[in-house]
């Protein structure tokens, strides 16, 4: 049963991580319906800066000045590159996204090596007297969960709870919600509807960052590090239904969980741990199969 | 409507031009002196089979995408099927080449029908997400089951690979090298199967996707049954899949898991929408481009300052296909349908023709003023 209950916990730390990028993913699908590939390359890119900040600097000096730099380059690609395409077919935004892809993970490769680097957790820090994160474990009763794990999920929970508050509770966050449901009207009553895409690409981009910052220590840091977890978001944000962030991360979670106990508990001969992103994506599409648009997505009606 | 089309002269000038570069040039031009431009050497050979046997899935990922609207990131499933089984059946079997060719494609049809019975369920991103985790789970298997695939070491085909035929030697008098033959095999296989796409867009199989695509509610009123045609065409995508996988055994010679990952898939649809979607030229010009806009950094590379470090062609790639939606959105088809309409006598005509409407708006106004 330990070892039960070690898989469950390792899969709800890298699953919030999957669930963050997931995240990053659908506050752009739910504005503008386009799904940003290079939403991974982006954090890889952002999490090269950050390595480079950490030669000359603290990590948390470099924790807000790099998530600041990702809103600033988010921004800056959704004025500078996205923006001449907007009204365009969502597939060629998609390609787009794309085309920023192979550029971001190209240039990532020309300039800091294909060389996979270490690249440190969140180190300890005291708050009145009480330590967070660092190195170590929590015993908690079946099992220890280790402080950078239960950093991740406090970090994507946090996350979670300032977005939902930012969303439900700030003018610029009814303005983006006003936007995603509807463009025209919104504009017509004097939101700047320009504006809003720019300031949720700026979103994204930085809760992007924060997943590449906290899943680098993990899988060390590389040009294509973020493959695997934008395939395993994507997965995630779909599984949620495109267009909830609550869906997200609990797609995240349950991809996250379900990832490591089939990798442990299935027949080895014929399935077992090679085969583990094949069963998961064949769970994900019997559930599409179920509910076409994810388990908390809403059903598009059309009018014809 | 307006004609889309070039005129019948500029479109005979194109197409000889084409026949002549394609027969003759590609294969042939090492003869020419060093230095010569466009001098094409084995490499060059290989790149433009490669060319072809890419074009023949972007015309079968276009049927699928293109006319029918359903998006597909699994393709490199059914290049894998189709290649697998040519691999298998001539290595393991010692089937000849092109029995294995027409096989492979007709399993990977199957395949392709079998996955678009619950896509039809699915559209948008959820039809993605679902066919991209076909194309991610297809080297998984073909690592896990080992017996029949050979495993990671993958298949050497290359032994099997057809020399020359006879007959060539006998009717031309030229004896052609290897590479040169596989080129002319992939070239001819890419045409009839750009052949069977045109008529297959303009039958009324084709109408009826396009129907789909634009409504599938109106098509349905029309009498059209939807699931019978939209699974039918990932059967035909799918087909065609596999006939490019059997392409890719003769021109690489060799297939191993890692041929077939989740980026080729990724790689067929740029190649699509950056060539047109909806358009069989596109599919081809597409194709086109996803070999040479990678080496173009390289070519200019002689002047001085011109060139980019080898190591970023990827990135000029990627800014190359930021830049063709920005200022194609129709893609290279698109892009080449309005070049080739654009002649100066047109110019000069609506040139005039304005004119003379504006002297006839200003006499008529001093005739009303009068």
């Amino acid at each position: 049963m330990a070892e039960f209950w070690q898989q469950v916990v390792t899969g709800i730390a890298t699953g919030s991580v999957y669930g963050l990028l997931a995240l990053a993913m659908v506050l752009i699908y739910r504005s503008t319906s386009v799904i940003n590939f290079a939403q991974g390359e982006m954090a890889m890119f952002t999490t090269f800066v950050a390595w480079s900040v950490l030669q000359w600097g603290e990590y948390w000096v470099m924790f807000p000045l790099v998530l600041l730099m990702a809103a600033g380059f988010g921004a800056f690609i959704e004025r500078v590159i996205i923006r001449p395409v907007e009204g365009a077919p969502i597939l060629n935004i998609i390609i787009v996204t794309l085309g920023m892809f192979a550029i971001l993970n190209n240039v990532a490769t020309w300039r800091w090596g294909g060389i996979p680097k270490g690249f440190p957790a969140p180190p300890e820090i005291e708050v009145t007297g009480v330590k967070f994160m660092g190195e170590g474990a929590l015993d908690i009763g079946p099992t220890v969960v280790s402080y950078h794990d239960l950093t991740i999920l406090v970090f994507a929970v946090a996350i979670m709870i300032g977005l939902y508050l930012f969303f439900q509770y700030t003018p610029t966050g009814l303005a983006m919600r006003a936007t995603a449901q509807n463009p025209i009207a919104s504009r017509l009553m004097g939101i700047r509807v320009g504006r809003m895409l720019t300031v949720g690409w700026a979103l994204s981009a930085t809760v992007g960052a924060v997943a590449g910052l906290l899943i680098a220590p993990l899988i060390l840091l590389q040009p294509p590090m973020m493959m695997g977890v934008l395939l395993y978001a994507f997965a995630a944000a779909v599984l949620g239904g495109l267009d909830s962030p609550v869906g997200a991360v609990v797609g995240g979670l349950i991809i996250g969980i379900s990832e490591n106990l089939v990798g442990t508990y299935t027949p080895k001969e014929w399935l077992g741990p090679d085969m583990k992103l094949t069963v998961t994506l064949l769970i994900i599409v019997v559930v599409l199969l179920i509910r076409p648009t994810g388990l908390f997505g809403r059903r598009a009606l059309r009018r014809v | 409507m307006r004609r889309i089309t070039p005129p019948p002269t500029s479109r005979l000038v194109v197409f000889f031009v084409l026949v002549f570069f394609l027969i003759w040039w590609v294969p042939f031009s090492h003869v020419l002196p060093d230095g010569f431009p466009l001098r094409f050497g084995t490499y060059r050979t290989f790149q433009a089979s490669e060319i072809a046997m890419w074009a023949i899935v972007a015309l079968g990922l276009n049927i699928l995408t293109g006319y029918n609207g359903q998006i597909s990131l699994g393709h490199s499933a059914f290049v894998a099927v189709g290649g697998y089984t040519a691999a298998i059946l001539m290595v393991d079997h010692g089937w000849p080449f092109w029995t294995t060719i027409i096989l492979g494609g007709v399993i990977a049809g199957t395949l392709g029908f079998l996955i678009g019975v619950p896509a039809l369920r699915l559209t948008g991103p959820y039809l993605a997400i679902a066919t991209l985790g076909l194309a991610l789970a297809t080297p998984q298997i073909l690592k896990k089951y080992d017996g029949l695939t050979h495993g990671t070491q993958g298949i050497n085909v290359r032994p099997e690979v057809p020399p020359p035929p006879d007959f060539i030697d006998d009717w031309f008098g030229i004896s052609l090298t290897n590479d040169q033959w596989i080129y002319f095999l992939a070239l001819f296989i890419a045409l009839l199967m750009t052949i069977l796409a045109i008529n297959i867009v303009r039958s009324r199989i084709g109408r009826a996707f396009v129907a789909i695509r634009d409504s599938e509610i109106a098509a349905q009123a029309m009498g059209i049954s939807v699931p019978r045609y939209k699974t039918m065409a990932f059967a035909i995508s799918a087909f065609y899949g596999g006939i490019a996988g059997g392409t890719y055994v003769q021109v690489v010679g060799y297939v191993s898991p890692e041929s077939f990952n989740f980026l080729l898939s990724i790689n067929f649809l740029t190649t699509i929408v950056v060539g047109g979607l909806a358009s069989i030229l596109g599919s081809v010009l597409g194709a086109t481009g996803l070999i040479v806009v990678p080496e173009l950094p390289g070519l200019v590379s002689f002047i001085p300052g011109a060139g980019l470090p080898d190591e970023l062609s990827w990135a000029f790639y990627g800014a190359a296909l930021i830049l063709v939606m920005i200022f194609a959105p129709y893609g290279l088809a698109g892009l080449f349908h309005r070049l080739i309409r654009v002649r100066p006598a047109k110019i000069l005509g609506s040139l005039s023709s304005a004119y003379g409407r504006s002297v006839e708006a200003l006499r008529s106004a001093r005739a009303s003023r009068e």
